[in-house]
């Protein structure tokens, strides 16, 4: 180690060049990579964020004998091992939410309240909290919808209250429906963000308990009319659609085969997804393909760099078989100039890489606020693992690149080594 | 002069031969010579530029191999060795000092003896110890952080005596030693050549054009000439 270091610092502007080469290499290796996997956790994000990969959506079959998705097939279902929850999913648009005179229409959108909305409901409630338990008519708002309603915080929202009028169709006990019109007031219990890369209508959006939702009108029509289009009597529908959230997405398979054993229909994100997983493993070995001939490019460095070595430390080498080394102890040496060279090079990369991504990312953040866009993008994602990998990576090339200068070392004759002056 | 050795054969060449192809031609830098060396006596071999003294040293030391002949050392016939066994004899049995003293540049002194003893596998503290003890038998102590460009002439080739005899071999072999020093230092460096070879009991085979020099300190003195030994003299004074 002492002589390799030796020999570096000896032609500290040679090595620092060549190091410099492995640095370009590895940092473009590191931040294209970085992209790929910046560019896939953003487009994951909503479907983690809001708990969409654990989930299944599920409908009734169509027929006169399909099996109704009621409150007591979904206690069914909720008694499944490895469901978390199941819930009729309620969403209604042209809800009015009104705060003095503020109004805006929204859609409102059914949530279980005995459980958060999703794993992570935490990070996304930036005032206020989730819905208390017990029957308490409360909502949570989105941001931006807070702001249209005129609360200057998230904060000065929370524990207010907002009037909501709904109104639709609501199912008889035959063939009639009757409009019916709801005024609501419920306290807002939190504000919530929306994940990057989510569209923005989402933002007009009002949760509200499932228990709340269900004294909504028109919430109960389209499957009561669906019956009686299938000639069946308008009473007894059940809900259009539910969903169901398992704690693992390895529940998913088990759990999605009971319910359509159960005679209802399935529908989940995780096949969507492990192919967009796909396209990004392709593009992250696409990417990482490149960074990795640029590193073998800085790898071609390194041999030349060494192979100089090898020849102004001919006598040195010499002195060294003299003095007891072997051909291994010289093959060592180089391979240890060699490894250095690569791990300067490739924490100089992930320094460079980090650097020009911060840059980077800064510069494209600044754009999208000029374009109006309000949540910050995360463009490129630099896990431990990636940052280990680059280094090690890095290593390997330039110790695989000394092999043939080491074995150069390894083979000068000490007798014409020493007898050059 | 110290001890003439104990009659006993240590280091035995026969018929040696080492030729070079240069070009067209052929140089014979060593034509079947024919040398004992007693344990633990002091040999200085003896001859000008170009008489093969150098070359015969590289023999002994196991650098390189002869044209024919032998060379046993301690009755093994280093023709027999594996490369293996070459650098386990170079580590274990050879020391070697030469005239350029051949200083690791970018290391101190210290550290240039240690790399020999790394060589040899040992590591860590006793390292550390036994290259001190080695700096402090050359009295060089006090100059082993300092790079070989730091330290004279006189300085470096003790450092390089150092670095030969810090695994105590039972073989020093000295090219030239002095031939870069002026008078002075050259004594004090050859002084220091003996009083090493008294205290270690070493072998040592001592190459040199200077016949004061070889007289003063070798207890046999052979001549070289065109490879071959011409004359040899006894114990000196």
């Amino acid at each position: 180690m002492l002589l390799a270091l030796g020999g570096l610092r000896r032609t500290r502007l040679r090595v620092g060049l060549t190091a410099l080469g492995v640095t370009i290499a590895s940092g473009a290796l590191v931040s294209m990579v970085a992209f790929a996997l910046g560019i896939q956790a953003q487009a994951e994000a909503p479907f983690k964020a809001l708990g969409l990969i654990n989930v299944i959506r599920i409908s009734p079959e169509k027929g006169d004998d399909a099996a109704a998705l009621d409150d007591e097939a979904l206690a069914r279902i909720e008694a499944l091992p490895g469901v978390e929850v199941a819930y009729p999913e309620f969403r209604v648009r042209g809800i009015e939410i009104a705060r003095g005179e503020q109004k805006a229409k929204v859609m409102a959108v059914g949530v279980p309240r005995q459980v958060p909305l999703i794993g992570t409901a935490d990070d996304l409630i930036v005032a206020g909290e989730y819905f208390t338990p017990g029957d308490a008519p409360e909502a949570l708002l989105a941001v931006p919808l807070a702001r249209e309603l005129g609360f200057e915080t998230p904060e000065a929202a929370v524990g207010t209250t907002v009037d909501l009028n709904a109104s639709g169709l609501a199912p008889g006990d035959a063939e009639t429906f009757t409009f019916t019109r709801k005024d609501l007031t419920v306290t807002i219990a939190g504000v919530y963000t929306l994940p990057s890369m989510m569209p923005g209508r989402m933002g007009r959006v009002v949760l509200l308990p499932v228990d709340v939702m269900k004294d909504i009108p028109g919430i109960r029509a389209a499957p009561a009319l669906d019956r009686l289009r299938d000639g069946r009597g308008g009473a007894g529908a059940g809900y259009a659609k539910a969903t169901v959230r398992v704690h693992r997405h390895t529940d998913l398979a088990p759990v999605e085969e009971a319910i359509q054993a159960m005679g209802f229909r399935t529908r989940t994100l995780l096949s969507r997804l492990e192919k967009m997983r796909t396209f990004f493993v392709v593009v992250d070995v696409l990417l990482a393909a490149v960074g990795t001939v640029a590193l073998v490019v800085a790898g071609l460095g390194i041999i030349n760099t060494l192979l100089i070595s090898v020849l102004e430390r001919y006598q040195e080498i010499g002195i060294c078989k003299a003095i007891g080394a072997s051909d291994g102890d010289l093959v060592v040496l180089f391979l240890t100039e060699a490894g250095i060279i690569g791990l300067l090079g490739g924490v100089g990369g992930i320094v460079l890489g980090r650097a020009a991504s911060w840059l980077l990312e800064l510069a494209v953040n600044a754009y999208a606020r000029s374009q109006g866009l309000t949540t910050h993008l995360d463009l490129f994602a630099f896990p431990l693992w990636l940052l280990a990998a680059t280094a090690l990576f890095s290593v390997v090339i330039s110790v695989l690149a000394g092999v043939y200068p080491a074995f150069r070392a390894a083979r000068v004759d000490p007798i014409q080594a020493l007898r050059r002056e | 002069m110290g001890d003439a050795g104990n009659g006993e054969t240590f280091v035995e060449a026969r018929g040696l031969r080492r030729e070079y192809r240069v070009g067209p031609s052929t140089v014979h830098a060593l034509d079947g010579l024919d040398l004992d060396v007693r344990r633990g006596e002091v040999l200085a071999v003896l001859g000008v530029s170009g008489s093969g003294k150098s070359t015969l040293l590289h023999l002994l030391g196991g650098l390189d191999t002869p044209t024919s002949g032998s060379v046993l050392v301690d009755g093994r016939d280093l023709a027999t060795f594996t490369s293996r066994e070459r650098t386990v004899y170079r580590r274990t049995v050879v020391g070697f000092v030469f005239q350029s003293y051949y200083l690791v540049p970018s290391l101190t002194a210290a550290e240039n003896i240690a790399l020999a003893l790394t060589f040899q596998g040992t590591v860590g503290a006793e390292r550390r110890r036994q290259a001190t003890e080695a700096l402090r038998r050359v009295g060089l102590e006090a100059r082993a952080g300092h790079r070989p460009s730091q330290l004279s002439g006189g300085e470096q080739q003790r450092v390089a005596l150092a670095r030969a005899i810090v695994h105590a071999p039972p073989l020093l072999l000295a090219d030239e030693p002095t031939g870069n020093l002026d008078r002075s230092t050259a004594e004090d460096v050859m002084a220091l050549v003996r009083e090493i070879h008294h205290d270690l009991g070493a072998t040592v085979v001592l190459v040199t054009h200077d016949q004061e020099m070889a007289s003063r300190v070798a207890d046999r003195i052979v001549h070289l000439r065109d490879g071959r030994l011409t004359k040899e003299e006894g114990a000196a004074p």
